[in-house]
């Protein structure tokens, strides 16, 4: 590359940076008599700032709406700052927003849920964007997109009311956030026995019978519980979801 | 008569398209109305599942498929992202699109995605860096491959070249097709103060494969390419003016702000038919 041209490059990349009139102005003294107009290229530094805070305004609705606009305003800015696009597809710059909020929520006030809040907002969207394949399965399979979070709040809840509850519940939960099948939306719970039990003859090639029989379990009920989470999506079954 | 690069490919004209967006995943696959080409935003299917990848299969069924990128980053001075590209022959392999396109821009600094269509100065020194890195995608994805002009607001400092003629060489040098944006013409042209009929005849239009139209947004001082509106008149009017100098040649409806119905977007799509339809017929 000729040395005008990373000439060029280098500048813009200091602009871009952190875009604003301070910056503006060492972009413009890089390049004298360079007579575009000012507000001509500031264009493209709010195009450029405008593309993170619109990702994270979309993957983290509950998280700006618990902080408020003033918080909300502050994280997406040391965020930007922090340069997160790394990644062609545009919605990964968020992937580090929870544990960017982890790090600044002591320091800023914020409420002890939030990190985990976030955790769980991107982990909805990361589950729902899963590259992990729809599989035909030949017997009982855990469904390859399965996150699980671990945190001392009922986020579950919380998310589910959309924002109606003035925060989650404390205590121990263990959600579970896949993506259905076919709907091939986020479905979320609190991990249950049940849930749990089903996922585990999943895991390790359990027949229902050999369950009931070391367990206890009616088979009957058994069989409604792996019936119910293949519905649900949680576990995939040879014969599909029965949709 | 010297072949146009649709002939030397042999890639025929496909008619009025539009673009798969994803308030359209559910609908578009269904549709019962007229529709002879689908164009997808690569980014939204390298790396996501689920639900986008469902709705290109299905429309992967009924369409030809053109994937037209935004995060090539033809233009940057960061090497080429392998795993872009190779995601990109790959998704480019599996809808067998007949040719795939992305800006004539730079998006990446640093390592940073800038996400944005970010403007090179029109350089000779800006056009020997492109060119080589042209080839190199044309050689990884082994299918034929169009530069789209974008809009741009500010000229970039240092430049020495006429935008045509910027254009032209690159598109020339590394001998790819040209997907003409008729809307950047016209806010262009605006923007810039230049004649965009006097700009298009200073185009290698015998490269022209693909044709965009799109709505804009008008502010007090600039002309902003927002695809956010209906195609205005003066841009059919020029849209006509290409057609006539390139023929028919693929057509895209581009609605990515302030989306309509699907219905709405199909009206427009069949507009731009009727014009392809004249021009055959002549």
């Amino acid at each position: 590359m000729k040395p005008g041209l990373k000439h060029f490059f280098d500048s813009m990349g200091a602009y871009f940076a952190r875009p604003g009139a301070q910056s503006l102005d060492a972009l413009y003294s890089e390049h004298p008599g360079w007579d575009a107009p000012r507000g001509r290229v500031s264009v493209y530094g709010d195009f450029v700032r405008g593309h993170v805070r619109g990702v994270l305004e979309k993957i983290f609705p509950l998280v700006r709406k618990v902080v408020g606009a003033e918080a909300w305003d502050a994280l997406v800015e040391g965020y930007t700052l922090t340069r997160p696009a790394r990644h062609h597809e545009l919605n990964h710059l968020a992937e580090g927003f929870p544990a960017f909020v982890a790090d600044a929520a002591p320091s800023r006030g914020l409420a002890a849920f939030v990190p985990a809040l976030a955790r769980f907002e991107w982990t909805d969207f990361a589950v729902f964007a899963s590259e992990a394949p729809p599989e035909r399965v030949e017997r009982l399979t855990a469904n390859p997109t399965l996150a699980v979070l671990e945190h001392p709040y009922r986020l579950c809840a919380y998310v589910r009311a959309q924002g109606a509850l003035p925060e989650p519940e404390a205590g121990e939960e263990l959600a579970l956030l896949w993506r259905h099948p076919e709907h091939l939306v986020t479905y979320y719970v609190e991990a249950t026995p049940p849930a749990l039990l089903v996922l585990k003859m999943a895991v390790e090639g359990l027949a229902v019978a050999d369950v009931a029989a070391a367990t206890g379990m009616p088979e009957a009920e058994l069989r409604g519980a792996v019936e119910r989470f293949t519905r649900d999506g949680l576990v995939l079954a040879p014969g599909g979801s029965g949709d | 008569m010297v072949a146009t690069y649709a002939q030397r490919h042999g890639l025929k004209p496909l008619g009025a398209g539009i673009g798969l967006r994803r308030s359209f995943y559910e609908e578009l696959p269904r549709t019962e109305r007229p529709l002879d080409w689908v164009e997808i935003i690569p980014e939204n299917f390298l790396s996501l599942g689920g639900r986008p990848q469902r709705t290109l299969d299905a429309c992967a069924e009924r369409w030809p498929v053109l994937p037209h990128g935004v995060g090539l980053d033809i233009g940057g001075p960061d090497a080429l992202d392998g795993d872009y590209v190779n995601r990109l022959a790959a998704l480019v392999a599996r809808v067998d699109a007949p040719f795939f396109s992305d800006h004539l821009c730079y998006s990446r600094l640093d390592g940073v995605y800038l996400h944005d269509l970010l403007p090179l100065p029109f350089t000779e020194a800006a056009v020997e860096h492109v060119v080589p890195r042209v080839r190199e995608v044309i050689a990884r994805v082994g299918r034929p491959f169009l530069l789209e002009n974008p809009s741009y607001y500010a000229r970039m400092p240092g430049g020495t070249l006429p935008e045509a003629d910027f254009l032209r060489h690159v598109v020339e040098e590394a001998d790819c097709g040209l997907l003409l944006d008729v809307n950047n013409v016209y806010v262009n042209a605006l923007n810039h103060g230049y004649d965009a009929r006097a700009f298009v005849d200073a185009l290698p239009l015998e490269r022209v494969v693909q044709v965009h139209l799109a709505g804009h947004t008008r502010y007090p001082d600039v002309i902003i390419d927002t695809h956010g509106d209906r195609v205005c008149d003066d841009v059919w009017s020029l849209y006509q003016y290409v057609l006539e100098r390139t023929g028919p040649v693929a057509t895209l409806i581009e609605w990515d702000q302030d989306i309509p119905s699907l219905e709405a977007v199909l009206d427009e799509a069949d507009v731009a038919r009727a014009a392809l339809r004249k021009v055959a017929e002549r």
